[in-house]
């Protein structure tokens, strides 16, 4: 049976963990449960968190999960503490943000091999708006290249940081579990809500299960919830009876009540997960809450492509598969489209880069659809002559030039944490990706934080890559949108003997659209295979040419030998090709 | 009827890296026994079906037929003799891999009215020799040769591989100065391939095989064209090229789509429309073949339209293409009628050229025919 916790708030602690990727935020989460007898011996794997297999391979979280672990402090009380695991990267930073705010404390995880990151900084910044009491923890310190005092040193000169005690640990090994528990206990305040007020919930993620509907994670700040109360989403107003209610174990266990400071999970015949969306307020129809909990915000995707089947025939399973995918994840963006050369297919919008690469893959993996996307690209927006304004992210919709009064393209606040010996380089692949210098700070005497202000069109290409390359890996990058700017932007058409391939425009800024261009076209001559003529490549703009290739015309193609037995061979061979032509 | 016969010896001394044929590493003697006392009771199975046919051309394929003692491979041909109707002067040809032949062997040979020789040397560049994994040198060669002229073999053909890993232009030049200076009196030339089930193959995927470019391969192609023309061999078919009054009659049985019946393990057979084949494993054959049964695993009776459409497709591989008068014989139908839309289409491509006779590719039709045969494929 279940303990009976709920009535004292003060025995309740909500944390989160945040961490660079790879800093060992899932060990450390693992450790916990274990060391809490959460998890039994016999389920233990790996990562028991992330439990899509995209997650475990690519070690990130992707979707934020909770456990409840039971403690035995040293004090002799026992304590209810809720882990709230939060994604891990820049794309999920709306999410991330809507899991530290359901908590009152958060884990810091720093690698002690690696140190400070740009991410760390900016985990702290979030935590520090969130008001939340941070424990920072150095991991990994049985590593050989692990340096626990240096490390030590770059927190230390990290404002926010001051005062705070320091603990080492190293999740591989178990060493400082305990004493993150008791730091927990110790260090991180209890909820402030109060049972006796009004009904308010945050929602801080929902998924979709196909047999129970949509479950919404909820972090209980007033009043409290029971089965069979009627529930208001606050954003939309729609009200809902509670069918269930429960807690994390981390799988999902029905209770009876959840009050002011818990967290937990309700299901309530929710139709469809964009009524329950993230950052929203669950109150009691019957006696409402007067105020909405703040941050509540509607995510917009940024970074947007467009997806095809290569066979034609799976245009349906990939709708009936995006629509799943959807399910899920509510910041999919999608809609039909269709493109002269590659027949029916979605365009789709993404919160970034990492996030598209994960939803393709899902679909190539999980749905077994071989696809092709085109060239990622941003929202733009076009003022025309007529002063009417569009929104623009698909090159294909992109107007002519004569009717353009204005293009706006949408800027990040990039900060990039490096240390300093390659402040040159990243300056000037910065300047070579259009970025305007705002700031540089010196966290300590070898590493510096610079702050710039670049299109977002130059990020998601291939600025992360180019940065670490250039930096041996060693610099981070966080940024956040910032709003729109104008900008000097066209549009280049491929044409391939003489036809516009719709789906290969793209959009660039003017100075960068001859190497663009320049590199497409050699890039396409070496994929199209040569055909009985030659066939020019071309990239142009307003329809002047201004790179071009040409597919030399095929040469030699002759099967060497035909005898007896042969010909039955080479007769399938031929008849193989010819089909493969054909498609 | 008329007949082309072929007899398949499976056996190598040791399997290239190339080679996709039916051959296998030779492991003892008592495997060649059953296999050859096998090929005698399929040759005898055949004789009383096949005594109204005259064999014109008799071809001993591998494999490397002449790893089998000059006795044994002099008894066959006998057996041969007694059981089929075979032409006087019958072009019979044998394949021979250099370092297979001596001075008694081919003296059998010659005994058992063999008369064409068709020499494996695919290059004379011991390096390249070795990365194709034969098992001889340049030297084996040209001393196989000159023992078979001693011998008195007056038919001789070379075969040379060209698009070799690592080959460059120069090192195929030299191979073909060489092969000529020998002066024989037929050349194949075949573009390698890489083939399913090789060693090349996994190499190849592997990254670690650098073959020529597709320009290179039609450098090195049409520079062997022209100057074996210069030395006086007609390019009689895409592949192969002869002296004066030297094709190959045998060869020239397939490019013709005439009717052939083939001995062995794997062995095809073209008969009165039908196209079958032996089982492929030689245990497997020899097996059937003890139990009384019939060694042939698959066949097909060809349509129609396959029957017309090979016709055109093997015809177009050789210097006179495909004659109108011919193909109306054959077929009781002008070759127009049925593919009227494809001949000229090909024209218009420059691949296909036609007069009042026949149609035929042109030069570069020659270098592209895959693209001339897949039209005539359905």
């Amino acid at each position: 049976m279940l303990k009976d916790y709920h009535c004292n708030i003060n025995y309740i602690r909500n944390f989160s963990i945040i961490a660079h990727i790879d800093h060992g935020k899932s060990t450390i989460a693992d450790r916990l449960l274990e060391y809490t007898g959460t998890i039994p011996e016999r389920e233990k794997k790996e990562q028991i968190l992330d439990d899509m297999d995209l997650e475990r391979e690519k070690g990130i979280t992707i979707k934020s999960k909770s456990v409840r672990l039971y403690y035995h402090s040293k004090d002799g009380k026992e304590y209810i503490l809720n882990l709230i695991d939060t994604p891990g990267h820049v794309d999920f930073y709306y999410e991330v943000s809507r899991s530290l705010a359901a908590c009152e404390g958060a884990l810091l995880i720093i690698d002690a091999s690696q140190g400070v990151q740009a991410q760390t900084l900016s985990n702290i910044h979030l935590a520090i708006k969130n008001n939340l009491k941070i424990i920072p923890i150095i991991n990994k310190i049985d590593l050989a290249n692990a340096n626990p005092e240096k490390v030590m040193q770059e927190l230390k000169n990290i404002p926010e940081l001051k005062g705070e005690k320091i603990i080492f640990a190293s999740a591989k090994e178990g060493i400082g579990t305990s004493d993150i528990l008791e730091a927990i206990v110790n260090r991180i305040p209890p909820p402030s809500g109060k049972p006796n007020l009004p009904l308010r919930a945050l929602i801080f993620d929902s998924v979709y299960n196909s047999y129970k509907g949509t479950i919404v994670y909820i972090k209980m700040v007033d009043g409290i919830i029971k089965p069979e109360m009627v529930i208001q989403t606050m954003s939309n107003k729609k009200n809902y009876e509670v069918t269930e209610i429960g807690i994390f174990r981390p799988k999902m266990q029905p209770i009876k009540i959840l009050t002011a400071g818990e967290v937990g999970y309700i299901m309530a015949g929710f139709k469809n997960i964009k009524d329950t969306r993230v950052g929203d307020t669950i109150t009691d129809t019957v006696n409402p809450a007067q105020k909405i909990l703040s941050g509540y915000k509607k995510v917009t995707p940024l970074v947007f492509c467009s997806i095809y089947p290569i066979d034609n025939k799976e245009y349906e399973n990939l709708k009936i598969a995006l629509e799943k995918l959807k399910l899920n994840d509510s910041s999919i963006f999608s809609e039909p489209e269709t493109s002269q050369a590659l027949g029916f297919g979605f365009r789709c919008g993404f919160l970034g880069l990492l996030h598209m690469e994960i939803v393709q893959e899902r679909l190539e993996r999980e749905y077994n659809i071989n696809l092709i996307a085109t060239t990622p690209s941003v929202m733009y927006k076009i003022t025309k002559k007529n002063s009417e304004i569009v929104e623009i992210s698909n090159p294909t919709a992109f107007p002519s030039k004569i009717e353009i009064e204005k293009i706006e393209e949408p800027y990040v606040k990039a900060s990039i944490l490096t240390p300093s010996q390659y402040i040159g380089v990243i300056m000037d692949l910065v300047q070579e990706k259009r970025g305007f210098f705002k700031n540089i700070e010196y966290i300590d005497e070898k590493i510096a934080r610079l702050d710039y202000d670049l299109p977002l069109n130059e990020i998601i290409l291939d600025f992360y890559d180019k940065l670490k390359s250039r930096s041996s890996g060693y610099a981070s990058l966080d940024y956040e949108l910032k709003g729109y700017q104008a900008a000097e932007l066209v549009k280049v058409d491929i044409l391939v003997n003489h036809e516009l391939v719709d789906a290969l425009s793209f959009i660039v800024h003017k100075v960068k659209a001859y190497q663009q261009a320049r590199k497409i076209v050699e890039k396409l001559k070496e994929i199209i295979p040569r055909q009985l003529y030659e066939v020019p490549i071309q990239a142009s703009i307003e329809r002047k040419v201004i790179a071009r290739e040409t597919i030399k015309a095929l040469k030699k193609d002759v099967l060497a030998k035909c005898y007896g037995g042969d010909i039955t061979r080479k007769r399938k061979l031929l008849e193989k090709q010819k089909a493969g032509k054909k498609e | 009827m008329n007949l082309g016969l072929y007899l398949h010896f499976p056996f190598c001394k040791s399997k290239c890296y190339y080679c996709d044929f039916n051959s296998y590493p030779l492991k003892n003697d008592h495997q060649v026994l059953s296999y050859i006392s096998a090929l005698h009771k399929e040759i005898a199975l055949y004789s009383q079906k096949l005594n109204h046919s005259t064999i014109k051309t008799i071809y001993l394929g591998g494999g490397t037929p002449t790893i089998l003692s000059g006795d044994l491979i002099y008894n066959i041909l006998n057996f041969c003799k007694d059981n089929f109707k075979i032409e006087n002067n019958a072009e019979i040809t044998i394949e021979a891999n250099p370092g297979t032949l001596d001075k008694k062997k081919l003296e059998r040979l010659n005994k058992a009215k063999i008369n064409r020789i068709s020499l494996g040397a695919q290059s004379f560049n011991d390096s390249l020799l070795k990365k194709l994994g034969r098992i001889h040198t340049a030297q084996d060669i040209i001393d196989s040769y000159f023992k078979a002229r001693e011998s008195g073999f007056n038919n001789i053909n070379i075969d040379i591989m060209f698009a070799l890993p690592d080959q460059t232009f120069i090192d195929f030049q030299n191979t073909m100065k060489k092969a000529v200076s020998l002066k024989p009196d037929h050349l194949s030339l075949y573009n390698l391939t890489i083939e399913k089930g090789t060693k090349f193959l996994e190499s190849y995927k592997e990254g670690k095989l650098n073959l020529p470019t597709e320009d290179e391969e039609y450098d090195m192609y049409s520079w062997a064209i022209q100057f074996l023309a210069e030395n006086n061999f007609e390019h009689y078919e895409i592949s192969n090229f002869a002296q004066p009054f030297k094709r190959s009659i045998h060869n020239q049985i397939y490019w013709y789509n005439q009717p052939y019946l083939g001995i062995g393990a794997g062995a095809y057979s073209f008969i009165k429309g039908y196209r079958y084949m032996n089982y492929k494993d030689p245990v497997r054959y020899i097996k059937e073949i003890n139990n009384g049964k019939s060694p042939v695993d698959s066949g097909e009776k060809l349509s129609l339209r396959k029957r017309m459409s090979e016709t055109i497709i093997l015809g177009l591989r050789t210097k006179d293409g495909v004659n109108y008068q011919k193909f109306k014989v054959r077929f009781k139908i002008n070759i127009e009628k049925v593919f009227n839309q494809q001949i000229y289409k090909l024209i218009n491509l420059g691949l296909l050229r036609k007069n009042n006779y026949k149609i035929q590719l042109t030069k570069k039709g020659l270098f592209l025919a895959n693209n001339v045969f897949r039209e005539f494929i359905d």
